[in-house]
């Protein structure tokens, strides 16, 4: 479609304000990250000073958020990795198979999606104290399972959908059973699928906080938990604070940047290429 | 023909019986695949919902080993809290501003990206950076641009020729600030896939519509909207759902304050929970916003459903 001369630079002109105004406070913020700690709240800001690595010296080391980012990692791989092994299968048999229920299955999987979380900590909080899973990371995986496996079959049904059955039936023609079919023709087909799909999880996961809140203990909180304790009722340790930001922050910058193509598809549970 | 010796018969009632174990396990063989997932759901998921709608029964608070049942006690009691009606209040405005603000806005930048050339992949990667940062993040990021004292936005604000505020502490800003970060945050997601959308319509409705000369306004109305029906309506309900859900944003933007005009039912049934002790009113709560969240989502999926499947 042609468009005037006048229609494009309104267009450029109104993209560079959105892009200005979500770079500008990411850069900021990140900024500070780097700044020593008279200049952390300074009017005017200050733009060009030396940078220091004191903050993530103190958060890490004299704070020890090193265990937080650890118990970030460890409970956001570990559900991740659960929630894969669990969905592709089932996610394989709702593309697959029409069977009776199929379509209601996946409209009630969904609407999992739609839990609010407060109705699942109340339970999991209980279910903690009775079972000895505070504190421990494999009970926060259980809870992120709750959001992740839903989420894991839906996208990645979206990428079952699409690979042609008629690969697996000529494969099964020759004499392969289903599960070699599945496992040497669909397989290497979907592994991009699959890795798209575990690292957007991931991200879900990295930045989960309600539930990491209320059913973290001082062994499993993770790091958008820490990073909110440097908000005191006085004062707030901006730089500090943004140092963590920085280390939840710019993990996913750069996998939505390795991720972009596959977002969409992602994001709009598979609905959407 | 000779009568089968025992053996041929042996062979041949095993051979039945693997061709029916082979045809059954062919008739059944998704629930193999699909059984380990729906387990795991049933009690990651399932149970806690049940077990929760239960405890809104039940009068269960930390410090005490007894619990009474006690019917609809906490629902009512739930329902006469004026903080309650406040919350719910506080809760759809904010979808609604939230969603159709983030809907508008994401949708016209889509339109608007069409008529980019050059730049247009990294324009839409730098635009959709806030959609995967997590809402704690973004919250306090916006914290400290809005800062009446150092932030940002206060110090460009008098160059604008505009009085400088305390935007989170005021009754007449919070709410409005907050949900215009909110909108920040989430516009990315309709803009992504409205995109998506535009880019996957078919070209030649669009040919002919020229050909007869339509305006622009009459193509928009009559051939993009009604083709992009399905994807409009995942956006909405994708987002209506976690509009409903919010709280990491508002809880490290305000916590609810000043004076509960941003407080949302998250936030309300987490503080009933866990700050005032009162598990089983928050489970009555909770029960009543999954009912709530339940019939929403059910209607506009019926409508998702219908418009997928005519296609």
């Amino acid at each position: 479609m042609q468009y005037s001369w006048g229609q494009r630079v309104v267009a450029y002109l109104v993209f560079m304000v959105m892009a200005i105004l979500v770079v500008i406070p990411l850069m900021a913020g990140l900024l500070t990250a780097f700044k020593p700690q008279i200049i952390w709240v300074s009017s005017p800001p200050i733009w060009i000073f030396t940078p220091t690595l004191e903050n993530f010296e103190f958060v890490f080391v004299q704070r020890q958020n090193l265990l937080h980012l650890r118990n970030s990692l460890i409970i956001a791989t570990g559900s991740v990795t659960i929630a894969l092994i669990l969905g592709v299968p089932a996610a394989y048999a709702l593309a697959r198979f029409r069977f009776r229920g199929s379509k209601g299955l996946l409209q009630w999987l969904i609407s999992l999606r739609m839990i609010p979380p407060i109705v699942v900590v109340l339970p999991f909080y209980v279910l903690f104290q009775t079972f000895d899973l505070r504190n421990t990371h494999i009970g926060m995986i259980l809870a992120y399972l709750t959001f992740l496996i839903p989420l894991v079959i839906w996208m990645m049904r979206g990428y079952f959908v699409e690979i042609p059955s008629a690969m697996e039936e000529c494969a099964m023609v020759e004499g392969y059973s289903r599960l070699q079919a599945l496992r040497k023709v669909v397989l290497p087909v979907v592994t991009p699928g699959i890795i798209a799909t575990a690292l957007l999880n991931f991200i879900f996961a990295w930045n989960e906080y309600f539930l990491a809140l209320i059913l973290g203990g001082r062994n499993t909180s993770t790091l958008p938990v820490a990073t909110a304790t440097y908000v005191g009722r006085a004062r707030v340790e901006w730089g500090n604070l943004f140092a963590i930001n920085l280390i939840i922050m710019v993990p996913v910058i750069i996998l939505t940047i390795i991720l972009r193509r596959q977002l969409v598809k992602g994001l709009s549970l598979g609905l959407v290429d | 023909m000779t009568a089968p010796t025992e053996v041929q018969q042996a062979s041949i009632q095993t051979a039945a019986f693997r061709r029916w174990l082979y045809r059954v396990s062919q008739k059944y063989v998704h629930w193999f695949f699909i059984a380990p997932a729906l387990l795991a759901i049933l009690a990651v998921a399932i149970y806690p919902i049940v077990y929760s709608t239960g405890l809104s029964f039940f009068r269960v608070s930390f410090d005490s080993r007894e619990r009474p049942f006690v019917l609809l006690e906490n629902f009512i009691w739930i329902l006469n809290d004026s903080d309650y009606r406040i919350v719910l209040g506080n809760t759809l405005l904010y979808v609604l501003v939230t969603v159709s603000g983030a809907f508008f806005l994401g949708f016209g930048m889509a339109l608007l990206l069409r008529r980019i050339t050059v730049g247009r992949n990294w324009l839409r990667l730098i635009l959709i950076l806030p959609l995967t940062i997590a809402p704690i993040v973004v919250g306090l990021t916006w914290n400290w641009m809005l800062d009446p004292l150092f932030g940002l936005i206060n110090w460009i604000l008098p160059g604008l020729g505009l009085p400088p505020q305390t935007w989170l502490a005021s009754t007449s800003t919070a709410r409005i600030v907050v949900m215009l970060v909110d909108i920040w945050q989430w516009y990315p997601l309709v803009f992504l896939i409205m995109d998506a959308g535009l880019s996957g319509l078919p070209r030649p409705p669009y040919e002919s519509a020229r050909l007869e000369g339509a305006s622009n306004w009459t193509i928009f109305r009559r051939i993009t909207l009604p083709m992009l029906r399905p994807v409009i309506l995942v956006v909405l309900l994708l987002r209506t759902v976690d509009a409903f859900r919010t709280f990491d944003l508002v809880r490290v933007m305000t916590d609810g304050g000043p004076a509960y005009t941003t407080e949302m039912l998250s936030m309300y049934l987490y503080r009933t929970a866990f700050n005032f002790n009162k598990l089983s009113r928050a489970g009555a709560g909770a029960t009543i916003m999954l009912i709530v969240i339940g019939i929403v989502s059910a209607l506009m999926f019926r409508f998702l459903y219908r418009e997928v499947e005519r296609r």
